[in-house]
């Protein structure tokens, strides 16, 4: 297998943008063109959730090729639910490391709001299944606060650890240009104080208003490439070192232990496997808080903490920016956003700004390896990446 | 006629499926036979969803993970007054949503 490389990185800022779906998907696509100075791929993927329900639009990887003039470009459009991002930078790793292509484009793009949160939650539920759970009115923030009562009984983790994850994500996004939601949070105003019921209401309890990502708009890009191609963009060498994936029961009633994500545990398995490194070298990552509690019931999954034991590594202020293994850097999905197709092109895209220093205030000092965990549906279908940087 | 929510039971291995798959994931064998799950089980988590979309008409739809007498688990709704992890419930089959012309029908649990 060929090495492979981010030669090129772009993004847009995830929030309501008031723009055609395709025009999203451009804006990040061009810009990391002209981040690696080349101006042809040999293919374009395409990370989508939503466009055919939302946007009225498919074929989105022909759309993009169409509107950057890149043909005769190879292009498709991946869907994995919320993991569609992480999805497509695997099947642009496996183009590439194959010998199939030398440049590939990566593009994850979301428009879900101009829906009401209401059509937009009911869109992503889509994702659960028909007759077990739909029909029931699952959603995704009911799947979690069950979850999320689960494991408070069973580890103890209160809703003061859930608000510190919300808190340091928020305020780690006040350090980024692109984040959805840049304003501060205190502990006194979402949860001890005379205000808080009102401020941070039950949405699925346990689980709070403030425990949940936004709905967002965005699109990122990433451009992989081979080494040889990559030496010439004269870019930091920043090499996707891992990709790992692995899946579970669709309904989460079928899991054998409940609070367990072996999907999680899987992905990152195999993606540790194939970088060479393990989960304890890691200097930096963006784990997939859709909901506070999946960023600490990942940071044992992946092998950062020992299982019941990752909101105490948060207590301490291991995860924070300054911390000794920051995670969510960039706000994380519950500040930086989550535009669904886009999020694991997104979290690469901040592996890679950390890893290249290009990260300004919210650099994390001297990071040489990075981990990204995308979390399709509730945990049944997970995206590992892990990526390194060269001298 | 009386409705009831079926289990799909593999034929070789005896693994109960809810809901049903094409191949045992225990076994890996094809074949299943039916069989009605049991009514009684206790409650494993649950949780109050704030603002359900315009299918339920509820304020807060109480959802919740049950573990059934035979160790099958379901999903399904829950109407108890103070939900406890852990206490007996016992299910009934009802309208459960209503969807512009049609409604479906299932599970609900009560306290037992
Ligand atoms: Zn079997």
């Amino acid at each position: 297998m060929k090495e492979v490389y981010v030669v090129g990185i772009g993004i847009t800022k995830f929030s309501r943008l008031e723009y055609p779906l395709i025009e999203i998907a451009a804006y990040p696509s061009i810009m990391a063109m002209k981040d690696c100075g080349l101006s042809s791929v040999d293919h374009v993927y395409v990370a989508n959730m939503g466009g055919s329900r939302l946007s009225h639009q498919t074929a989105l990887g022909s759309a993009l090729v169409d509107h950057l003039s890149l043909y005769p470009a190879g292009a498709e459009t991946i869907e994995n639910g919320p993991a569609s991002g992480a999805s497509a930078i695997k099947q642009g790793y496996m183009a590439v490391a194959s010998g199939v292509h030398d440049v590939v484009m990566v593009t994850g793009v979301e428009r879900m709001r101009e829906a009401n949160s209401l059509e937009a939650t009911d869109f992503v539920a889509s994702l659960a299944h028909p007759l077990a759970e739909q029909i029931y009115g699952v959603t995704l923030p009911s799947m979690a606060g069950m979850f999320t009562r689960l494991y408070m009984n069973k580890y103890g983790v209160t809703s003061k650890h859930l608000a510190m994850v919300a808190i340091k994500n928020h305020d780690n996004a006040m350090f980024n240009p692109n984040a959805h939601l840049r304003m501060p949070i205190t502990m006194e105003g979402i949860l001890t104080g005379p205000e808080a019921s009102t401020n941070n209401p039950f949405v699925a309890d346990p689980l709070r208003f403030f425990d949940m990502c936004p709905v967002s708009d965005g699109g990122a890009c990433l451009i992989l490439a081979t080494k040889e191609v990559a030496k010439k963009s004269k870019r930091p060498m920043i090499r996707l070192a891992g990709v790992g994936q692995a899946t579970d029961t669709h309904c989460v009633h079928e899991r054998e232990n409940p609070t367990d994500l072996p999907a999680v545990r899987g992905a990152a398995e195999k993606c540790f496997k194939m970088a060479g490194f393990k989960a304890k070298d890691v200097d930096v990552a963006e784990l997939h808080d859709a909901f506070t509690i999946l960023e600490i019931v990942e940071s044992e999954e992946v092998g950062f903490f020992k299982k019941g034991e990752g909101h105490l590594a948060l207590e301490k202020g291991y995860t924070s920016l300054k911390g000794k293994l920051p995670i969510n850097p960039s706000g994380g999905l519950k500040a930086k956003g989550h535009p669904v197709g886009a999020t694991g092109v997104g979290q690469a895209h901040e592996i890679v700004t950390q890893l290249r220093g290009e990260a300004g205030e919210r650099q994390v000092k001297d990071a040489k390896t990075g981990f990204t965990c995308n979390f399709g549906g509730f945990g049944n279908n997970v995206v590992a990446l892990a990526f390194q940087k060269e001298k | 006629m009386e409705i009831s929510i079926l289990g799909y039971k593999c034929s070789k291995c005896g693994t109960i499926h809810y809901p049903n798959r094409a191949i045992c994931r225990k076994c890996r064998n094809e074949q299943f036979t039916v069989e009605p799950l049991p009514d009684k089980g206790k409650l494993l988590t649950f949780t109050h969803l704030y603002n359900p979309s315009g299918d339920f008409d509820v304020a807060i739809l109480d959802l919740a993970i049950v573990e059934l007498s035979n160790g099958v688990r379901i999903t399904g709704q829950m109407k108890i007054d103070k939900p406890e992890i852990g206490m007996k419930v016992v299910g009934k089959i009802e309208k459960v949503r209503k969807s512009g012309f049609q409604s479906f029908k299932g599970m609900v649990f009560y306290k037992a």
